[in-house]
């Protein structure tokens, strides 16, 4: 490793900070998600990587997300770019619906050295809280434009309540 | 070790204008140019603009998530809804020959190198 290497790597690290603090700021914590890269994930060697910051650490990445409801449904929506849609794996458990997936690297060619790596590779979890009970059996999902959407019916349909939680 | 390209970051006065999010990039050189990956989840292909001016490349994006109209936010994480990044080319690339398309929310860029950086093979005769 030389002088160069160790420079670009704190440059990314920089930009990587403020962008991890930005997006943090404005997002939930239950966004940060941990990516696990497998032999199926297909990540390029070690040694065709230029990246510091990719190669030092665990990756972590955001997945957003939202939950959207009305009278009859919930709607969550989950961003997970360049997947594909046999690869998500989503079920309802409890009051709680976990998605799963692996992100696979698609190269290419052989060739080149891999200079920035920041997108997130790999097996994630995500875990969505449901504020009210769904009918698991009507659910469906879609995958547009990299975006996960999510629709469960409500088992008793309503406004969403609003509780008031008394001090003693 | 050259970079070929270099993010430029957004000066003080642009930032104040308007909070951006930052998307995650994977960049790949080979003898002949560089591939550019950005996660773009939610941009549909009519709200992106990708620009080249001088040696800036920039990427910006419009997240679009139709909903119902009444439909009311219980919990959001994703509350902005523009992507902006900018990058600086090096010389040797050339920007005339800009690339790009998207799926899935990933858009891939491919920037070649300007012919007199492309690696060239010179046949020597020997007597």
């Amino acid at each position: 490793m030389n002088f160069d290497d160790i420079r670009h790597g704190l440059e990314t690290l920089k930009d990587s900070f403020a962008d991890g603090w930005d997006r943090l700021r404005r997002s939930a914590a239950g966004a940060l998600t941990r990516f696990r890269p497998g032999e199926t994930t297909q990540l390029p060697a070690r040694d065709e990587i230029d990246d510091v910051l990719f190669l030092s650490g665990q990756r972590w990445a955001m997945l957003g997300g939202d939950v959207f409801e009305d009278d009859n449904r919930l709607v969550v929506r989950i961003e997970a770019p360049g997947m594909e849609k046999d690869d998500f794996d989503v079920q309802v458990a409890g009051d709680h619906l976990v998605i799963r997936g692996e992100k696979r690297f698609e190269r290419e060619s052989t060739e080149g050295r891999w200079r920035l790596l920041q997108c997130a590779y790999g097996s994630f979890e995500r875990n969505v809280a449901l504020p009210v009970p769904v009918k698991n059996e009507e659910a469906r999902a879609t995958y547009k434009n990299g975006v996960l959407k999510i629709e469960l019916p409500k088992v008793q349909p309503g406004r969403p309540s609003s509780r008031t939680v008394r001090v003693d | 070790m050259s970079n070929n390209v270099t993010q430029t970051s957004q000066t003080s006065s642009q930032a104040r204008q308007e909070a951006t999010l930052l998307p995650p990039v994977d960049v790949v050189e080979d003898p002949t140019g560089i591939t550019m990956y950005a996660d773009l989840p939610g941009v549909p292909k009519d709200k992106l603009n990708l620009r080249v001016e001088g040696d800036q490349f920039s990427i910006e994006g419009d997240v679009v998530l139709p909903l119902a109209k009444d439909m009311e936010a219980s919990h959001a994480e994703v509350t902005l809804s523009r992507y902006h990044r900018t990058f600086t080319l090096s010389k040797e690339l050339d920007p005339e020959k800009v690339s790009a398309e998207l799926s899935q929310g990933v858009l891939r860029v491919r920037i070649p190198k300007a012919a007199h950086a492309q690696p060239r093979k010179i046949n020597v005769q020997v007597q």
